[in-house]
């Protein structure tokens, strides 16, 4: 038993239902992410882990149940205001095509601190910084198409980070790369997120990738059939064990 | 060609009907796109022919010498007027001996005797004459013209007495002339020769925006087949297959618009008949451009399409994991700003103090065209590098990167409205109206001889007086009517005070001096202010059609872009990042390079029109021409916006459509 009470997560979602015409995508998901936490979610196809990834990242709206980011319920916000909480509260990497090609790697990374407003130039020095920790020193002049798998799936990384995301959802991030170029990419996504402190959520059929979060839930029908926490992660010290 | 085998055709029929919306979308543009090009191209085309026809028709008009004695009549020409109308009217009469071996004139049965006077459809009757029968369309260029042929004895003073020609109207008169035939020859001192010459001009003006349009709706159909391309690369095709997909779809497409096209072209043609152009509507068959002209058009399109396709394939070299990114963005070189120079330059020693020749013109403004889209591409790419270098907002700098990282595309979009931009400014200073300095509306004039003036001037009077109509009678130098040139050569005027009775007192006024008709100064400028308001009409069509075209490239190509990054915008939506900000992008991406290559692009036009205009003394700047550029522009712009808007529906399905779907 713990000696002090956990504190509460960064990112939950409550009895989350969530049905696409007859299809049940969603049937009653509770699960929650703690800041500095990686989340792997698995399942087969069409078992409603991208759906579970698209609700707790305020994409699609749940039909039923709540998503709380910070304690504050965000399920229910309009539009406007949920493309601005994306974009500022939020980080996204994808399997690929996220980078815009026709601009440098750097200003990629500057491109939502300069749509919340910074100017360009600190914009730029800010997405500076983040090159040289994720391997990418000396890459940020250049264009997305002269950039290897990997080094586009950082740049992605950094991007996701740069505007001080509180949530890192990343959906099948190592789908496209090589086993080694994976592995790689997923060890800095998780060490780097833990250091931002910032919850992780990975959606992911590799059990490799899997591996290297604290947590993993397998989702099956709509619903979350097993948990487990990785051992020496702050969830597997917890509970030690498969759920 | 194995490329083009039966699977290929097979599977690119299958594609192209299970492209989903967006791919039907685009299949339809690029048929609709093709069908444009078709019905336009084959409307110029029809044109050019129906100058021709209208020219032909028109030849026996214009007598030519018979040699040695085959002479079998004599025919003369003039050109009077009725309610400001020009009446031409042949007077003919069969030489002695051979009345029964001369042939019929053209849109007759049979040699008109003595006295007799046959008309067109559209003149009814010749004042003070009765009319013996109807001509045929053979003898008409078009159905409102209006003709009489008027028969004559060999020695009627009308086929005797010398007419004198008058350089400001070719062709109106022809003096008594020994003819073997009604042939006749094309003449190329007429206004005819300059109206085939100004159809050229337009052709050209409209076919290189319309090869813009096909090329957009071509690489439109590229950006939506990439994606689908890719998937059957990673089956295994060749690329020899993929091009050969991509031409199958291409010529399927384009056949399916060539075929609208021609429909199109069919069922507007009465409607294009009605056109008035010099002078009136035409027969809708001269418009008609025949099968063999009908099939290359139709091939020449298929193959233009074919061809753009093929050419954006190449430009988004498809792998088997989608479409390779551009590494880094390509270099425009600046020998293209160098040529453009040098083409301006030498066009400016060229034309310097030179009068006008529509001809080069022509090769002017096609060479022009060249080294407009040579610098065009090159102008973007320094754009896009000052717009990012300034750049401060994130629209801004998207913007600028993307003018910087594919220039020609983005000058494809804006290039029909460049050239648009280029004839509307060459027109703003170049005009040919004017008024005629040659007297009055109301004030009829005869050429006399110097020692006959008195007699005719109370021959006038007396015949007015007879007639009841009122006028003043008197005497003048100025060069109105037209004489033989001889010496002592005066002008009778009779200056009507009724202006509503000034073809009365003209049919009062017949044979007073034989072979010789009234006309007022206006009258004799007559083809000149044909041609002028022609001109203007032209200059108005060919813009409305290049803006038209222009604004239908820029749509195109906008939804093009969209779904070229349509992965790009759904996940960057995904990621919060706000539509209106990519919209701004998009707009500031095409009005941008519009704004700056359309204004320079007046300007060269403006530039080129100067030394024509300039050869008279002095620039005439025409108030109304500045109107139409200023009124054009203003249409050109907005309509540039609204192609860019329309395009902003897509991209918000795109954004909400194309990122990752949940499984």
């Amino acid at each position: 038993m713990n000696q002090f009470p956990s504190p509460p997560p960064v990112l939950s979602g409550t009895g989350l239902c969530k049905s696409f015409g007859a299809t049940r995508a969603l049937d009653g998901v509770d699960v929650a992410v703690h800041a500095g936490e990686s989340l792997a979610v698995m399942g087969p196809s069409g078992s409603g882990k991208s759906t579970l990834l698209h609700c707790l990242a305020n994409i699609e709206r749940p039909d039923s149940g709540e998503v709380l980011l910070g304690g504050e319920r965000i399920d229910q916000l309009r539009e406007p205001a949920r493309s601005e909480l994306r974009r500022t509260r939020f980080g996204f990497v994808f399997q690929f095509g996220q980078l815009l090609p026709e601009l440098p790697a750097v200003e990629n990374v500057a491109l939502p601190l300069m749509l919340g407003g910074t100017d360009r130039r600190t914009a730029v020095q800010r997405a500076r910084q983040w090159f040289a920790p994720l391997g990418l020193a000396g890459k940020e002049d250049h264009r997305p198409g002269a950039l290897s798998g990997g080094q586009a799936q950082r740049v992605a990384l950094a991007r996701a980070l740069v505007g001080g995301a509180q949530v890192v959802f990343a959906d099948e991030p190592t789908g496209a790369l090589d086993q080694a170029t994976g592995q790689d990419v997923i060890r800095l996504l998780t060490q780097i997120t833990r250091q931002q402190n910032a919850g992780l959520v990975v959606v992911t059929h590799d059990e490799s990738v899997a591996r290297w979060c604290d947590r993993t839930v397998r989702v099956r029908d709509g619903r979350i059939v097993r948990e487990t926490a990785e051992p020496g992660s702050p969830a597997g010290a917890g509970t030690g064990a498969a759920r | 060609m194995r490329a083009l085998d039966r699977t290929t055709w097979t599977l690119t029929w299958r594609l192209l009907r299970g492209g989903g919306r967006h791919g039907l979308l685009a299949a339809g543009l690029s048929v609709a796109a093709a069908a444009v090009c078709t019905t336009l191209l084959l409307l110029c085309v029809g044109a050019n022919l129906g100058f021709g026809e209208r020219a032909a028709h028109a030849d026996w008009r214009s007598p030519v010498e018979a040699k040695g004695d085959r002479a079998v009549a004599v025919q003369a020409v003039d050109t009077t007027f009725r309610d400001g109308e020009p009446v031409t009217v042949v007077d003919v009469a069969a030489l002695p001996g051979a009345h029964g071996s001369a042939p019929a004139p053209p849109g007759m049965p049979r040699f008109p005797a003595p006295g007799e006077v046959w008309t067109s459809p559209a003149l009814g009757t010749l004042p003070g004459e009765e009319t013996t029968g109807t001509l045929g369309r053979e003898a008409l260029s078009r159905p409102g013209e209006k003709v009489a042929v008027v028969g004559h004895r060999p020695g009627d003073p009308a086929m005797t007495t010398e007419r004198g020609t008058d350089p400001r109207r070719p062709g109106d008169i022809v003096t008594p002339t020994r003819v073997a035939d009604f042939t006749g020859e094309r003449t190329a001192d007429g206004y005819g020769a300059q109206y085939q010459d100004l159809m050229k001009l337009a052709t050209v003006l409209v076919v290189v925006p319309l090869l813009v349009l096909g090329a957009s709706s071509a690489r439109l159909s590229v950006s939506r087949r990439d994606a689908r391309l890719a998937t059957v690369r990673l089956l295994g095709a060749t690329p020899g297959r993929i091009a050969g997909m991509t031409a199958a779809e291409a010529l399927l497409t384009g056949a399916a618009g060539a075929v609208v096209g021609a429909l199109g072209y069919a069922a507007l043609l009465p409607l294009a008949a009605e056109v008035p152009v010099a002078g009136g509507s035409w027969y809708t068959a001269d418009l008609w451009v025949g099968v063999p002209t009908l099939l290359a058009v139709l091939a020449g399109v298929v193959a233009m399409v074919t061809a753009s396709a093929l050419g954006g394939l190449r430009q988004v070299v498809v792998g088997p994991l989608g479409v390779v990114q551009r590494s880094r963005a390509p270099r425009m070189n600046i020998v293209r700003a160098a040529l453009f120079v040098a083409v301006l330059v030498g066009y400016w020693l060229m034309s310097r103090g030179k009068e006008l020749d529509i001809d080069m013109v022509v090769y002017f403004f096609a060479a022009v065209f060249v080294a407009l889209s040579f610098v065009g591409p090159w102008v973007v790419g320094v754009l896009g590098s000052l717009v990012t270098a300034a750049a401060r907002r994130p629209a801004t700098l998207l913007a600028g990167r993307r003018l910087l990282d594919d220039p020609k595309s983005a000058w494809r979009a804006v290039s029909g409205l460049t050239l648009a931009g280029f004839v509307a400014g060459f027109f703003v200073l170049f005009s040919i109206g004017g008024g005629t300095p040659w007297g009055g509306p109301d004030r009829l004039a005869l050429s006399v001889p110097g020692d006959r003036v008195a007699q005719v001037q109370q021959e006038v009077t007396g015949r007015l007086e007879r007639a009841g109509i009122d006028a003043k009678v008197g005497t003048d130098d100025d060069w109105v009517a037209t004489g033989t040139g001889a010496r002592g050569e005066r002008q009778v005027t009779a200056t009507v005070a009724d202006p509503g009775r000034l073809d009365a007192a003209r049919a009062a006024l017949t044979d007073v001096v034989p072979g010789r008709r009234p006309v007022t100064g206006e009258e004799v400028g007559w083809q000149r202010e044909q041609f002028a308001g022609d001109f203007q009409k032209a200059t108005l069509g060919v813009l409305g059609a290049g803006f038209t075209v222009a604004i239908a490239s820029a749509g195109i190509t906008a939804a093009g872009a969209v779904l070229d990054r349509r992965r790009t915008y759904g996940l960057l939506h995904l990621a919060g990042t706000p539509l209106r900000a990519l919209d701004a992008a998009r707009r500031t991406e095409s009005l941008l390079p519009a704004v700056v290559l359309t204004g320079a692009s007046v300007l060269t036009g403006v530039f080129c029109a100067a030394p024509l205009t300039l050869a008279g003394g002095s620039p005439q700047f025409d108030g109304r021409s500045a109107a139409l550029l200023a009124g054009c522009l203003a249409v050109g712009f907005t309509g540039l916006a609204a192609a860019s808007a329309a395009s902003r529906p897509l991209l918000r399905t795109v954004a909400h459509t194309a990122g990752p779907r949940p499984d």
